[in-house]
């Protein structure tokens, strides 16, 4: 069987995408630690041995995402914008614009439905506005930041919160819950202000519909729905948003295999 | 394949990485060195007065340090890096600098240049941010006080006949900077926007006669190339301030593109545009000072009527650019806080929608150690049009 594999390095989590000619066969996500190039090795050998493939099936490797480079054996390197129109457009067809929420970055972009970027735009050089504020905040919560969505769901009486910048989000969520704010309300505050953020980057882009978010924060229920509401249209999720730009480079692996 | 580099751009090569060293050995033979800042010094006035015009340069990779002590952070992170030089003794060869009303941040600072730098000369160069009739006349008074100035400052008289022999000289320059331009025109270029930008950067640091010579020996050395080794790419247009380093063209060609033109100060703005030799000296200094150099800082009133008419009129000369070296994608590169450039923005953006023209947006700070976050972005953009 012919094999192509995409391989997503972000700056916490790293993503596998195995691909055969039915489709994807196989996923992998781990932490992407310090040693990249020990981390794509990793993700390299568990798709192999969770799908009983060999390594001379993979026909071609390409990476993409924040430590592509460290992808030693890849055979192309390919910018994550481009995979994830890629993805998105195999798993969502009817997708036109793409909010995807990493670590790093969020990026919006335009693409026609045939993976094709039109425009895009990333959000600022700090962590404001990434996804790494979920994390930060998780942190100081003291919970998972996979619970996160479900808690925030049940907020009461969301509390504004004034910063989208990561550090003073932090000092901020302290001195709210030393006000006794709930957990609840201070997520959905914070959502609130993330998805905000989301929209001004969204309405420099231009907004088509359809509108998809991908990413590891789209895993986040709470702040889908916040940025739903402020768009006032329903925001699509793909299953396993994290994995869409693996799955791009995987995609964009075989289309250069078969020409 | 690599371009190879003969003894004219290892020359420009040197210029540019020890910038100013042949204004010190200059300084050391008596000459007197005038420092100056953007597009709107008439360096034809300083030449005339016997002395070298020598352009201040930032460094990215030097981080601001004693400068951000005399100046606030709400001023622009390149002009920032020029005066930390300068306080950092960069530029000990220089006798004076003249500052002219580029942005808010040359106009609020220059006291601030004035007070920190143990310079015996400087001058302010007041040219006005519209350009009506009014306008003109203002200026050629502003001139005539800015040429008594520096007779009083160097005790030497500057007559017409002098000052109309240095405009053609300046003249001739900006038309080997036109003959080192048409290099980009082939596809894939004769020259990288790297050797040009480098070029035209180290010729700023010398006396005019000798960037002359130098240019005419680079356009040489480059001809002889023949056909270009490079691989055919994206034929990228980059528009913004003031470029002087050359790392992000750099960066845009280690990535496959290349870059063919520009609307950068050390670039067209400041090198197209000619003097009339046909007026008296200071009126064709005036017009072309004043109108010819199309910066955002001056505001030119809208004739149109329309926002359509009115951005095709104010960005002409970008749209011109783009046809002539046949661009196919255009980065805006601002840097933060740039108060011209920053309002012109979602103006710019409309015109090259208008133009159909691809365009990437950057906001950067002056430093080296954003080059990773600009990468991210200029592979997606060049993936995008390529």
């Amino acid at each position: 069987m012919i094999l192509t594999l995409g391989i997503d390095i972000g700056s916490a989590q790293s993503k596998g995408m195995l691909l055969g000619e039915e489709g994807p066969l196989n996923s992998f996500e781990c932490a992407s630690g310090v040693d990249f190039k020990r981390t794509a090795l990793r993700i390299q050998e568990e798709l192999l041995s969770r799908s009983g493939k060999s390594l001379d099936e993979i026909k071609r490797t390409v990476a993409t995402g924040y430590g592509s480079k460290s992808v030693v054996f890849a055979d192309d390197m390919r910018p994550d914008i481009v995979c994830l129109a890629k993805g998105i457009s195999s798993l969502l067809p009817t997708v036109r614009t793409l909010i995807d929420v990493g670590d790093l970055y969020t990026k919006i972009l335009r693409t026609d439905g045939n993976g094709q970027v039109h425009n895009f735009l990333l959000s600022g050089k700090c962590a404001g506005g990434s996804g790494r504020i979920l994390q930060v905040i998780a942190k100081v919560l003291q919970i998972k930041v996979e619970d996160i969505g479900e808690l925030s769901l049940k907020s009461k009486k969301r509390v504004e919160f004034s910063t989208g910048c990561a550090v003073f989000a932090e000092s901020e969520a302290i001195s709210r819950l030393s006000q006794e704010v709930t957990k609840e309300d201070l997520l959905a505050g914070l959502h609130r202000a993330l998805a905000a953020q989301f929209n001004s980057l969204a309405e420099r882009v231009g907004i088509e519909m359809d509108v998809a978010m991908t990413g590891g924060g789209a895993k986040d229920i709470g702040l889908v729905q916040s940025f739903s509401e402020i768009r006032k249209h329903p925001i699509l999720v793909p299953p396993n948003p994290q994995m869409t730009a693996a799955l791009g480079a995987a995609i964009i692996a075989r289309e250069s295999l078969t020409g | 394949m690599e371009l190879t580099q003969g003894k004219a751009l290892s020359t420009v090569e040197r210029l540019y990485q020890d910038y100013g060293f042949r204004a010190r050995e200059l300084k050391g033979q008596g000459e007197k060195i005038i420092g100056y800042v953007c597009s709107f010094v008439p360096l034809e006035l300083i030449k005339a007065s016997g002395a070298i015009p020598f352009r201040i340069r930032g460094n990215i990779f030097e981080p601001i340090t004693k400068g951000d002590t005399l100046l606030e952070t709400i001023v622009c992170p390149y002009y920032r890096s020029c005066f930390d030089l300068s306080v950092k003794d960069k530029y000990e060869f220089l006798s004076g600098v003249v500052i002219p009303h580029g942005c808010d941040s040359m106009v609020r600072s220059f006291s601030t240049w004035s007070y920190g730098l143990p310079y015996s000369y400087f001058h302010f160069v007041n040219i006005p941010t519209v350009c009506e009739e009014s306008s003109f006349e203002f200026f050629e008074e502003e001139l005539n006080t800015f040429r008594k100035s520096l007779e009083k400052f160097f005790g030497k008289t500057i007559t017409d006949e002098e000052l109309s022999r240095v405009i053609r000289i300046y003249n001739e320059n900006r038309e080997k900077v036109r003959a080192l331009y048409e290099l980009r025109k082939a596809d894939p270029p004769l020259i990288s926007g790297t050797e040009l930008t480098m070029t035209l950067t180290a010729g700023s640091s010398l006396p005019i006669e000798e960037a002359n010579d130098l240019f005419d020996q680079v356009v040489a050395e480059v001809k002889a190339r023949g056909s270009s080794p490079l691989k055919k790419g994206p034929r990228i247009l980059i528009d913004g301030a003031c470029l002087d380093h050359i790392e992000l063209i750099k960066l845009v060609e280690d990535l496959g593109g290349h870059v063919v033109a520009d609307a950068i100060c050390n670039g067209a703005r400041d090198h197209f545009p000619k003097t009339d030799v046909t007026l008296p000296p200071i009126k064709a200094l005036s017009q072309r000072y004043l109108d010819k150099v199309n910066c955002p800082k001056t505001y030119r009133a809208n004739k149109a009527g329309t926002f359509e008419g009115d951005i095709a009129n104010r960005f002409g000369d970008i749209g011109a650019y783009a046809k002539e070296f046949k661009a196919e994608g255009a980065i805006l590169y601002v840097y933060k806080y740039c108060d011209p450039f920053g309002f012109e923005v979602p103006a710019r953006k409309a015109y090259y929608q208008s133009l159909n023209l691809p365009m990437l947006h950057l906001e950067d700070i002056y430093s080296a150690g954003t080059m990773g976050q600009l990468r991210t972005r200029i592979q997606a953009f060049l993936e995008m049009i390529g």
